[in-house]
């Protein structure tokens, strides 16, 4: 039944609709909003690891967007636009919430969990093979704040350092520091979720 | 390089391509591992992006909020009874809106008086009238931006619609202050529509 307006939808390109949208025009706003919520709402959820948070934030993503939209010129693309704000508006949360955006480097350097470690070459469960993408998707809800916002924006959706540094309020230096380091807690999570189903699987 | 500071250096260098990177991990299985190892994650990385949807109850909670803020045009028949009272102050805003786009009629008539683009009753608060005139502009649109003919016909049959439609509210109930608030703003669109359209007419 919805299938006529679903086409008229992808028929209207994306520059008609942000000048639709300008305008009020509702379906226009619909057509946007298609286009971009998985994108939008996946880096909502990655960085939260909660759904009912990426919801709220993906929802406050695009009414800021739908309220700025009128000031949009098209200097740059408009998806860099929206997930800039997005990004902006999980931020925004997250220190609302005072979760650490990034880790402070002083207070992780000396820690015994970042600092590096002799037996990561140990003979344990090797990561062979292709990453399951559920599996992953656990593992990156698992890391803590900090290191989940760099990884996200750096391995997932494709930022640059100094971008981060930017937008994150750190160094450089420290954006590929926490990069490292969330990627070795990622591998020791996936390693562990590994060995675990290797036992499960003996067991039963 | 010992393991430790290969470790320590993938930071910068995360695929082990230095020199002194390359030196030690061809004597070293298990730093050659731990590489290949992270550029799997790397790899994997790639297809959390745009993995989720999110629920229908966010699209839905966007549409509320965008008509509550009056972002958006209701797409469907004035529901008399579904009107607040909240928006009684709008009152006063209707002969403002009807000045404002008297203005622009008059602007127009002015930079261009050997060939009228629109007359001033185009602009005036009679949806009858407003079809005739809306053509006029319509046709000067396309003469100077034939691009945008279409995008203009369907944004002003639009806006007139919803002009029509309140104005009939208002005639049945004229102390309707949320059918005299939407008028109001159909009328604030259209002549945003006239405005867009002055821009791409005037030499």
């Amino acid at each position: 039944m919805t299938e006529p307006r679903q086409q008229s939808s992808t028929e209207l390109s994306e520059a008609e609709a942000i000048e639709r949208a300008k305008l009020g025009d509702a379906e226009a706003f619909q057509v946007l909003y298609d286009k971009h919520k998985r994108r939008v709402y996946s880096l909502c959820l990655r960085m939260t690891a909660n759904t009912a948070e990426a919801e709220d934030l993906a929802q406050e993503a695009f009414l800021q967007l739908y309220r700025k939209i009128a000031t949009f010129r098209g200097e740059s693309a408009f998806s860099t636009w929206l997930h800039r704000l997005s990004v902006n508006v999980v931020l925004m949360h997250l220190r609302k919430k005072n979760l650490p955006v990034v880790s402070l480097e002083e207070t992780t350097q000396g820690a015994d969990e970042d600092s590096p470690r002799k037996d990561f070459g140990a003979d344990d469960v090797a990561l062979a093979g292709s990453i399951d993408r559920l599996q992953l998707q656990r593992a990156v809800d698992s890391l803590p704040p900090g290191y989940r916002t760099i990884f996200v924006l750096h391995d997932i959706e494709g930022y640059e350092h100094n971008e981060i540094a930017k937008i994150a309020g750190c160094s450089i230096g420290n954006s590929k520091s926490q990069l490292h380091k969330a990627r070795m807690k990622l591998r020791d999570l996936l390693k562990m979720n590994r060995a675990e189903k290797a036992t499960r699987s003996r067991v039963g | 390089m010992t393991c430790v500071e290969l470790q320590q250096s993938l930071a910068e260098v995360e695929d082990g391509s230095s020199p002194e990177q390359r030196a030690h991990l061809l004597g070293c299985p298990a730093c050659m591992l731990l590489v290949k190892e992270l550029d799997l994650i790397i790899a994997a990385a790639g297809q959390l992006q745009s993995a989720d949807e999110p629920s229908p109850r966010v699209w839905n909670s966007i549409a509320l909020s965008l008509r509550e803020e009056g972002l958006i045009r209701p797409q469907r028949r004035l529901p008399v009874s579904s009107f607040g009272t909240r928006w009684g102050v709008a009152r006063w805003l209707v002969p403002v809106a009807a000045m404002l786009l008297l203005s622009v009629g008059i602007y127009v008539r002015r930079e261009t008086p050997s060939r009228p683009i629109f007359s001033q009753a185009s602009v005036a608060p009679s949806a009858t009238t407003s079809d005739m005139n809306d053509e006029d502009l319509i046709q000067e649109m396309a003469a100077n931006t034939p691009a945008m003919k279409t995008q203009y016909q369907d944004s002003l049959r639009r806006v007139n619609e919803s002009i029509r439609e309140a104005q009939g509210v208002l005639d049945e109930n004229p102390n309707d202050e949320d059918a005299r608030r939407f008028l109001m703003n159909a009328y604030e669109q259209k002549s945003m529509l006239f405005q867009m359209a002055m821009d791409h007419s005037l030499p």
